[in-house]
Order: structure tokens, then sequence, then C-alpha cells
């Protein structure tokens, strides 16, 4: 192995090249003073370069540190596992469910743990919301099929509102609270309260991007120090970054660099990492399309990548990418209990021509209530009860398309209470 | 480049060595390069024994020829093209990768990078049964994604446990232990490690190990990049793998992509692919070679079934690893 790929400081490394040595092994049995006689390091400095060809003798250790930063310098051979390993590691983790049982359905349990999630949304989407109401989710106990962990947050916009955190944690306390069955969760119910859930939250406040890169080199030693934190929110990374640099490329380069400490954190201590991400405008062409921001390469660092948008009245969230989950949208909403499932009666009504006319014909309107499912049979009643009968002919196929999307969006809906209801056995 | 030592080769001794570093004569380099007239004189030793010691360093240092039949005689015999598992792809490449050398995949975010290299650590390990090693330096790797994949592949169970446990997973997060990892793989002691003979080496990203060293004031992460693509060819080569690698673009100032890392890595794949997502929510991707086959850009599986079902690993094409390489038109 040669010494330039080490990670020493370069001053050492060319220190040694000027002195012929170009590969680990020459060094290999020479004792620190000689070393220090031959290319005139410091002794401290040669011992440091004879634990690296120790490390390299070994079997390649993994001597992290310098300039990507990461860990202490840990000596044997580079951990491996097989797929199987890691397929059994993954299914030994819980996720943290988000209370949007579609989103939870979607990323197949909720936010996994030990990957990074970047959360991406124009201003008053949700983001922050999201993400205060994950900080209240991981803490749910085992029992009711939480991770019963802590939480640490970096708030670098000075938008952690703990009144909001009360608010979402009261609901949380009163949800699981209705959902005891056995003794087990009566006693974790005894702990189980908001002020509880708001001392396990460890906030730190960023205001520039050195003191969150800064925060960030410190995070390894404290995650070993509260080895119950199991979620790690940084809202927002891109503020920080988006203001401040004259050069483009030395952002790109600490932020890939960031990411990279994200990552290691995450499977290190198998922590689950959200970062939320702000929207930019990117002009191609003449169009201007919404884009997230940070740049192009920023989004390869996040495993995972949630889009939030708003679709008219509604809020959207998509997987924008995911090594293992299908692309996906699903409808949320924000009540003042947090991050809810959309409430099927707030959709919009259906599109169906209506006119003001109380004649109906009964027949029809009934095949169309069998096919129509419960939620939407008050509604296409109503519509059948007001068309009209002079433009029966039209509103006969009108009423069939209709009539087929209703019954579509109430199998949907089906669906979504089936997959409410099991997120509240997940829950219990 | 080596140090001279005592004992390298007949004739040198301490003494020797001392005079010769006190004249500033350290390296067989130095001893090569130098005059060897006017060094017996500033040393005060024979000419002869100096220029018996550059002849030995010179034949103990020198790289061997070999000639241009006996090289085709090997490649026949060694090479291997490994199919990733899709077809067009493999159509796109030539009928898949080739051991012995470097492919690259770039593209954007959602792309599919990673659901490529996970369709062709599915195929190598299930249906070549051997093994894989796959670096994963973003964390993205999800072994459930694999078995989803094998799921839809084989129904027996066992069948897929054993693929599992043919994939060897190194998660590493930072350039130097990726370095620490390749150097370790080439001297062989993981390929012992590793049941069974590796086939295929995947890097999933090489970028994001990377990039965080390039840009901004900072030269030694070019020297790093190169010493990184160094240790993947000699691997490639010495050990006759595929070496898989991902790679992130960046949009130059016209709006287009390109593959990332900038022009001197760009010399490094032997074949590069660009995988591009068409349309919303992630519709027909279509993959442009640059080095294989400049006009060939065609729409793959992948358009239709998207990632929801695994198009990237249907099992066509099984024959063609061991197949006689003869060439490339």
């Amino acid at each position: 192995m040669q010494i330039s790929s080490c990670s020493l400081s370069p001053a050492v490394k060319s220190r040694l090249t000027a002195a012929g040595f170009h590969f680990l092994s020459e060094l290999r049995g020479l004792s620190p003073s000689h070393i220090c006689a031959e290319t005139g390091v410091s002794q401290q400095e040669a011992l440091q370069v004879l634990q690296a060809v120790r490390g390299g003798a070994s079997g390649g250790g993994a001597s992290v540190g310098g300039a990507s930063g990461g860990g202490g310098a840990s000596v044997g051979p580079p951990p491996s596992l097989t797929a199987l390993q890691l397929l059994q590691e993954e299914q030994s983790q819980r996720s943290i469910f988000s209370f949007c049982s579609q989103l939870d359905a979607t990323l197949g349990g909720g936010l996994p743990v030990g990957k990074t999630t970047e959360i991406c949304g124009a201003p008053g989407t949700g983001k922050t919301q999201l993400c205060l109401q994950l900080v209240v989710d991981v803490q749910v106990p085992v029992c009711f099929g939480g991770l019963g962990g802590q939480v640490v947050v970096v708030d670098t916009e000075g938008s952690f509102l703990l009144q909001r955190v009360q608010d979402i944690a009261g609901a949380v306390v009163k949800h699981c609270s209705l959902l005891v069955e056995d003794d087990e969760q009566r006693v974790a119910m005894t702990t189980f309260s908001v002020e509880t859930i708001l001392s396990n939250i460890f906030l730190v406040r960023c205001h520039d991007y050195v003191e969150l890169l800064a925060e960030l080199h410190l995070l390894p030693d404290f995650l070993s120090e509260h080895p119950r934190v199991r979620l790690l929110v940084i809202d927002s990374v891109a503020f920080p970054f988006r203001l401040h640099f004259d050069e483009l490329s030395q952002r790109t380069r600490l932020l890939n660099g960031l990411a990279q400490q994200l990552i290691a954190m995450a499977t290190s201590h198998n922590v689950a990492v959200v970062i939320t991400n702000q929207m930019t405008t990117r002009l191609r062409g003449g169009q201007s399309q919404l884009v997230p921001a940070l740049g192009e390469s920023w989004g390869h660092a996040p495993t995972i990548r949630l889009l939030l948008q708003w679709a008219g009245t509604q809020r959207l969230a998509t997987i924008f990418k995911s090594p293992g989950h299908p692309g996906a949208t699903v409808q949320y909403q924000i009540t003042s209990d947090g991050f809810r499932d959309a409430d099927q009666s707030e959709q919009p009504p259906s599109k169906r021509p209506r006119t003001h006319t109380v004649q109906s014909a009964t027949g029809q309107r009934d095949s169309n209530q069998s096919s129509a499912g419960q939620r939407d049979s008050n509604q296409s009643a109503a519509g059948q009860r007001d068309s009209n009968q002079s433009a029966a002919g039209q509103r006969d196929s009108n009423q069939s398309a209709a009539g087929q999307r209703d019954s579509n969006q109430s199998a949907a809906g089906q669906r979504d209470s089936n997959q409410s209801a099991a997120g509240q056995r997940e829950c219990s | 480049m080596v140090v001279l030592r005592e004992g390298m080769c007949p004739g040198l001794d301490a003494d020797l060595v001392r005079d010769l570093r006190a004249a500033g004569i350290k390296t067989v380099e130095d001893v090569v390069s130098s005059d060897i007239e006017d060094l017996a004189q500033r040393c005060s030793v024979s000419y002869k024994a100096l220029f018996a010691i550059r002849r030995v360093l010179l034949a103990q240092h020198a790289a061997f020829p070999v000639s241009g039949a006996d090289l085709y005689e090997e490649l026949l015999s060694s090479t291997a093209i490994i199919s990733t598992g899709n077809p067009s792809l493999d159509k796109l490449l030539d009928s898949g990768l080739f051991t012995g050398e470097i492919t690259e995949l770039s593209g954007g975010p959602g792309s599919g990078k990673s659901q490529v290299c996970f369709g062709v650590a599915v195929h190598v390990s299930l249906h070549l049964k051997q093994s894989v090693i796959f670096i994963d330096t973003t964390g993205g790797l999800t072994a459930s994604r694999l078995l989803q994949m094998m799921q839809t592949e084989s129904s027996n169970p066992e069948e897929q446990t054993e693929a599992l446990q043919r994939i060897h997973v190194f998660r590493l997060f930072n350039i130097f232990s990726l370095l620490d990892c390749l150097f370790a793989l080439r001297s062989g002691r993981l390929q012992q490690a590793c049941a069974g003979s590796v086939k295929a080496v995947i890097v999933d990203s090489v970028s994001a190990v990377i990039s965080p060293l390039l840009g901004g004031k900072q030269n030694e992460g070019m020297s790093l990049m190169i010493q990184v693509a160094g240790a993947l060819k000699t691997m490639a080569k010495d050990f006759n793998v595929a070496a898989l690698v991902t790679n992130h673009v960046t949009r130059s100032d016209s709006g287009g992509v390109q593959p990332g890392l900038g022009v001197s890595w760009s010399h490094i794949p032997r074949t590069r692919v660009l995988l591009e997502r068409r349309g919303e929510g992630g519709g027909g991707r279509a993959l442009q070679s640059a080095l294989c086959d400049p006009d060939q850009v065609l729409q793959t599986a992948l358009s239709h079934q998207g990632r929801v079902r695994p198009a990237v690993v249907e099992p066509l094409e099984r024959g063609v690893v061991g197949k006689e390489k003869t060439g490339r038109d």
C-alpha cells in the first residue's frame, strides 16, 4: 500500500516521500526514532505513521479520521458482512412511524433506522411539522410498537417550536393511553408523559454552517454517550448553506463531506437521520421548475428523499428516491394533533355535474348506490337527487363514469381505513 | 522508488549505504538515475562494484515484457462476460460486464443506479452462483430489496439464503477506508475470506467518498481519486473481476447532465453508462454508453415497470458467463 493513500497529514506524507519512502511495507520493522532521524518528522508523528503501517499490515485496518472525519482509528480488518447478516440486521430494526398510515405503508412501516432521509418541500408544506411528529413518535414505548428512543434535534432555522411539540406529544400520549391493554403497557404509560417526551429531546441550535459542521464532528461522541438516541433531525441543512458562500465548489465539497458523516453516523450508531431541505427554482429553456436546493450532487446524499408539496388544496408526499421502496405519492394533512392521514371527508367533492331538481330515477340510484362505496353513498345519492331528468342521456354516461370513479375512490378509502387500522394495531 | 537498504543485493553493505546516503542517494531510483562515474568518485568506491549493483537493482525492479500472443491467449482463457441480468442493458454493454474492466453507471438522484447494482449482485449470486463484493459508501444497500428481487427469481428460500450469503458487503464511508479495503482485497486476503470465486466488485458509489475531497482549494483529493482508480484497475486485472462503480452527475451551464468527478476520472472507466429519469414519477430511462457504442441509446425494460417490479433482474442470457471473448468489434 502506498503512503499517499494513508490517512496521514499531508505534511507527514510529503516528508516521508521526500525521504524516499513510497510504500508502507518499507516502514515495517523500523523504530520511531529511526523514522524521525531519516525523515525529520516528530516522534509523535512517527508513532502515527507506524500505527498506520500496522493497521495496513493486519488486513487493511480501517484507520478513519483525517479529512473526512468520522470516528477514531480502529485497527483490524474492515467490517465485512454478508447480505444475509445485513437482512437480519434490517429485520431486527424497527421503523419510526409517522402517524400517517399511508406514508408508513409506502415506506414499509415508517422511516427506517440506520438510513438518512431527506424531506424537501416549499415553505409551508409541513417539513418541520413532520420532523416534530417524528421527534415525538420515536419516543413511543416499545410495548406500543415504538422505539422508546431519544432524539437529537439540530435546529438551524429557529423553527423548533416547543408549544407545537407539546401539542403533538399530548396527542400521542392520549392516543397511547387509549390503546392500553395489558399490564406492561399500563406500566409504560406511567412514565410516558409530555414531560418525559420533552426531557428526551436534546436540542442544538446552530447559527451558521461552521457551527453545524463543528456540531457534526462532536455528535459521534455524544451518540456514544447516549446510546438510546434513535433519531437525529437537522432542520434544515439548506438554510446555513444557502448564504455566505462565494465559492460554490467549496460548498459542494463541505456538503458532500457532511453527507458522508451523516451516513456513517446513521450506520454506526443505528440512528435514523432526518434532514430537511428547501426548494429552489431551476430555469431551463425559459421554463422554471421547482427542485430541491443545494444542487445536483447533494441529491445523491440522502438514502431516501421525500418530497412534500401542495396540489390544489391537497397536501401530497412523494417518495422521490429510495433504494428499497417503489416511488409513490400519498396524501396527508396537518392537524392540531400533528402529521396525519388525509381526512377523506375533506377531499374535494366529486366533480359530477349538479343541477337543482328533485326528480330522480330511483332504480338507477339504487344501482349506483350499491356500486358506490359507503363513504360516497351520501354524496352520490345527493348527486342523483339533484340530477336533472331532462339531461338523462348525458347524465347516464356521466353517472357511469362518476360511479366508477366513486367506487374506485371508495375502494381506496376502504384500503386506507384498513391501513389505518393496521397502523393502530402496530401501535397497540 | 524503493529505499536503499543493506543486503538488498550483493555488495550493498551498511558502509556503502551510509556513504551513498551522505552523497544524497537514498533510493533505488536515485542510484539508477545518477551518474555512476561521478558517484564512484564521490563515495570512493569502485566503479565496477557500483555498476554491478545498478544492474542487479534494475533486474530486480524492472517489469517483464509479455508477448502479445501470450496476452491474447490469456485473454481468451480468462475473460468472462457477466450478464447484468437485464437483457437490454446487456445488449447495450455488448452482452454484459467484462471481467478485468471498470464499468461506470452515472445518473441523477433516483435514476436507478443502485437498482442496477442490486440487479447485478442478485443475478451474479443467484444465477451464476458466484460471490460478489459490494462496497456500499452511501448506506443505500437494502438487503430486503435484494431479497425482494431474489424472490421474484426463485421461490426456494434455501437458494435465496445461499445467494444472500454470497454477497459480501463492506460499508465504508470515507476514502481512506475504501483505499484500505481495496488494497486489502488486492493483496488477496479477502479473496480467500470470501468463499467461492469473486466475479464482480461493485462500488456504490465511488463519487460519494471522492467528492468530499474535490473542489475548493484542496488538491489532495485528486491524488486520492487517482489512487482509488489505480487500485480498482489493478484489482480488476489481477483477479479478473468485473468492477462496477456508480458516479453522480453534475449539471453543466447549458443545463445538460454529465457524469461527475471531472475530466481526470472520465479516463478511468472502460465503459460509462448514463442513466436518466424521463418524465414525472420515474418513467422511462434511457441508457447511453459513452465509450462502448456512442450511437446506441435505448430505452430499457425499467420503463414500464419502474421500480415497483424488479425489471433489472430478468434472467436472460444465462449462458453468457464463461463465453470466450473474441475481441471487440
